[in-house]
């Protein structure tokens, strides 16, 4: 307890004038962040209303694993766990210090006192960790540069601030030891840093140590350690997601992945966004929370590809508008405005968007992009009917032949000639619809993924049959190309042709129609159990009904479909049928699971114009061409037909093979090929 | 304390108050700009900060230099 009694001569003197100064700068500190906090309250608030209240208790879990855990964080071990050093260090201190402070009114010549001690051990400890954890930031930031982090000139002021915050804390108790008289071997203890700048730290004599020189040894620690705290809670630094992340995480969207949210197309006053204004005040929220890390960026396969599209220039650029239109403090908006969707957000960025969701999985603070790209999107589509060219062909074709395969003269019947299987005009007594999807029905290639499909579930004895004819596009091209008008007719057309035949169960094959029909129908009461084939494989092969012979010497990589693994998170299943196949090895490409990078053909750039040297089916081809594969194996007809042209601009097609999971199987039970 | 070890003690204590000081300015400004002071006080504001932070950093180099102990 030397270490306390030691301390009693000048604790006071020490004590006094941070006393003071918390009373004086706590409640500064207080206006200030509510002033702060008013203000961007006021700010999201021009947006549009949007329920982000329900299920508090799952808000809360996410939103402490992010912070304390560092859910997300960690999945980047550098700056990862740069972060958890600096968040735990700060988080050290703090506490360190709270106690410590506490200690001033209770007193500490009171035994048991054991927690000062720790709390004081603690504060050493802390502060040393941020010093690690800070300076793995500055050499990230400075030395290794990488490029999708932007310094401004704020960034770089927080590293000295906190730096030298931490080491006046460690200036003041240098001096308080230096003046004591307690044991040293005490005070190397409980404060080692503190001990070790005792040792080369001068003293005052007695007449000056109570005097000035310990006031500004407190003042030059405290008052910054304020003025920081103002700083971090009201400006534009980007420490200011110490509140803003939490927040924003709390209020993410717990709605399915992949499910995008409806336009009232009667009673909205506008159809999507065309203005800041037109997001919701959540939207405007995300804008702020960003924290300019660029793992959405680093994770975008158009940015990747060389597209003008950055995720996190996105949002900032919306963010710099908001500001700009709505200037501090907020009261009318800006007279004259930038338009957003041509001078702020240009067209081409708003249509080079896969939807692949890679930036929102790998996004820290759950910012999210889709919702705002479509949004603008709508507004292209329906107020200014400005769309790619080849967008609008698709749309055209949506409209007026029910699929968007502009110009095919297949049938949707024509795959299925001879199988012998059910169609519901005819016969609709059935177990479940196998839902073909327009491209299984009316593409080349993925007829055979609709051959194989329909040969295993007669194998498997199961009663299905199609619509044939009947069938329309589910209506996720529409959606996702911004024609929400266009999608909510389809929808509702099927939803009724569903219920006419009392459909309760759908098999599909496309991981577009599966999210389509099992998300978003039911926004239109069209509830049904909807079923991927590649979860109907897996469940038939678990069951031991589905038994598969071998392909010996076949290496296979598979690759996630966006909307099967990031937005329904159908990751293991299809890895299941493979590795149930005997003699196969699977392989992981480099960029898997929930990092897996995008074919290109969602969003509905299946039907879009790229230019060659952008297009990403070859970028995703380059890599399956690395792990040196036979097989890439896809559970997606977009995916399928992406790299059936990829292979071929790689020159690749006589050495890799693309194949659907179900054609994979149909030659693990009959050993031949599918067809 | 030898007079070289003063001198650089005094240094050292002068470069840590120098760059708080440089700090909690530059902070007064980015606060002052937040709470809406118009973009085109920036320099200005710079300037005045700058004043006073110079004023700062000779006050304390002069204080210490006249109480750090010598012996
Ligand atoms: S959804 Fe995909 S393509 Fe669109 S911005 Fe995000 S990462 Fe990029
Ligand atoms: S949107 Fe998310 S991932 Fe992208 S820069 Fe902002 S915080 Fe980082």
């Amino acid at each position: 307890m030397d270490f306390w009694t030691g301390q009693l001569s000048y604790i006071h003197d020490v004590f006094k004038p941070i006393i003071i100064a918390v009373l004086i700068f706590s409640p500064i500190l207080l206006a200030a962040f509510a002033v702060g906090f008013y203000r961007r309250l006021a700010l999201w608030r021009v947006g549009r209303s949007d329920s982000r209240s329900g299920n508090v208790l799952a808000r809360v879990r996410t939103t402490l694993g992010v912070a304390l855990a560092h859910l997300r964080l960690l999945s980047e071990a550098y700056p990862g766990w740069m972060h958890f050093l600096i968040f735990w260090g700060a988080a050290m201190v703090i506490v360190g210090k709270l106690i410590r402070l506490f200690s001033y009114p209770v007193g500490i010549d009171n035994p048991p006192q054991e927690v000062f001690l720790y709390s004081s051990l603690m504060s050493e400890i802390g502060a040393v960790v941020i010093i690690i954890g800070g300076l793995l930031a500055v050499y990230r930031r400075y030395v290794l540069k990488p490029s999708r982090l932007d310094t401004k000139p704020d960034d770089t002021l927080i590293f000295p601030w906190v730096f030298l915050i931490l080491v006046t804390g460690f200036l003041i108790k240098g001096y308080r030891i230096a003046t004591s008289d307690a044991d040293p071997t005490d005070w190397a203890t409980w404060s080692p840093i503190g001990y070790g700048f005792s040792k080369i730290m001068a003293t005052f004599a007695t007449d000056y140590r109570d005097q000035i020189l310990v006031w500004h040894r407190v003042v030059i620690h405290t008052v910054p350690a304020f003025l920081f705290g103002i700083y971090v809670f009201i400006t534009r630094s980007r420490i200011q997601h110490l509140w803003l992340s939490p927040l924003n995480i709390f209020f993410r969207s717990l709605r399915p992945k992949g499910e995008l949210v409806p336009i009232d197309l009667e009673n909205a006053e506008v159809w999507g966004a065309s203005k800041i204004e037109d997001f919701t005040w959540k939207q405007l929220l995300d804008l702020d929370a960003c924290t300019r890390c660029g793992r959405c960026e680093d994770n975008c396969p158009a940015n990747l590809s060389g597209k003008a599209l950055s995720p996190k220039k996105l949002v900032q650029d919306l963010r710099e508008h908001l500001y700009e239109v709505y200037p501090y403090p907020v009261k009318k908006p800006a007279e004259t405005r930038r338009d957003m969707l041509s001078e702020v957000i240009t067209e081409q960025v708003i249509w080079d968007c896969t939807t692949c969701r890679a930036c929102q999985e790998a996004c820290p603070v759950y910012v999210e992009h889709i919702d705002k790209i479509i949004d603008m999107r709508r507004n292209l589509a329906l107020e200014r009917a400005e769309f790619p060219e080849s967008a609008q062909q698709a749309l055209m074709s949506l409209q007026s032949r029910g699929h968007p395969w502009r110009g095919t003269t297949a049938t949707r019947t024509d795959w299925m000639a001879d199988l012998g299987i059910k169609v519901l005009s005819e016969d609709s007594n059935v177990d479940v619809l196998y839902w073909v999807g327009c491209t299984a029905a009316l593409e080349d290639r993925n007829m055979k993924v609709a051959i194989a499909t329909a040969k295993i579930m007669q194998a498997m004895g199961i009663n299905f049959g199609i619509l044939g004819v009947e069938e329309t596009c589910c209506g996720d091209p529409a959606r996702r190309m911004g024609d929400e008008y266009l999608f909510q007719t389809l929808c509702q057309k099927n939803i009724e042709l569903f219920k006419g035949y009392g459909i309760k169960k759908i098999v599909t094959t496309c991981p577009h129609c599966f999210n389509t029909l099992k998300h978003e129908y039911p926004q239109f009461g069209g509830k049904f159990e909807v079923v991927h084939h590649s979860e109907l494989l897996a469940d038939l092969i678990r069951q031991g009904k589905l038994r598969l012979g071998s392909i010996q010497g076949m290496k296979v990589a598979y690759h996630d479909s966006c909307y099967l693994g990031r937005h329904n998170d159908i990751y293991q299943q299809p890895r299941q049928v493979l590795d149930s196949i005997s003699g196969l090895t699977r392989v992981e490409l480099a960029r898997s699971g929930k990092r897996a990078f995008c074919c290109g053909g969602g969003g509905g750039h299946m039907w879009m114009e790229e230019p060659a040297e952008q297009r990403l089916n070859v970028r995703r081809t380059e890599q399956v061409i690395e792990a040196g594969v036979d097989v890439v194996a896809t559970a997606c007809p977009f995916c399928l037909s992406m790299f059936e042209d990829g292979l071929k601009a790689k020159e690749k097609e006589d050495s890799i093979a693309a194949l659907d999971l179900s054609e994979l199987v149909v030659r693990a039970l009959t050993g031949q090929p599918s067809e | 304390m030898d007079a070289a070890l003063r001198a650089i003690a005094v240094f050292l204590e002068v470069l840590v108050l120098t760059g708080i000081i440089y700090c909690v300015l530059n902070g007064v400004r980015l606060a002052a700009l937040d709470f809406g002071i118009a973009q085109r006080f920036s320099r200005p504001i710079v300037l005045f900060l700058a004043a006073v932070g110079s004023l700062l950093v000779v006050f304390f180099a002069s204080h210490l230099s006249i109480f750090y102990p010598s012996y």
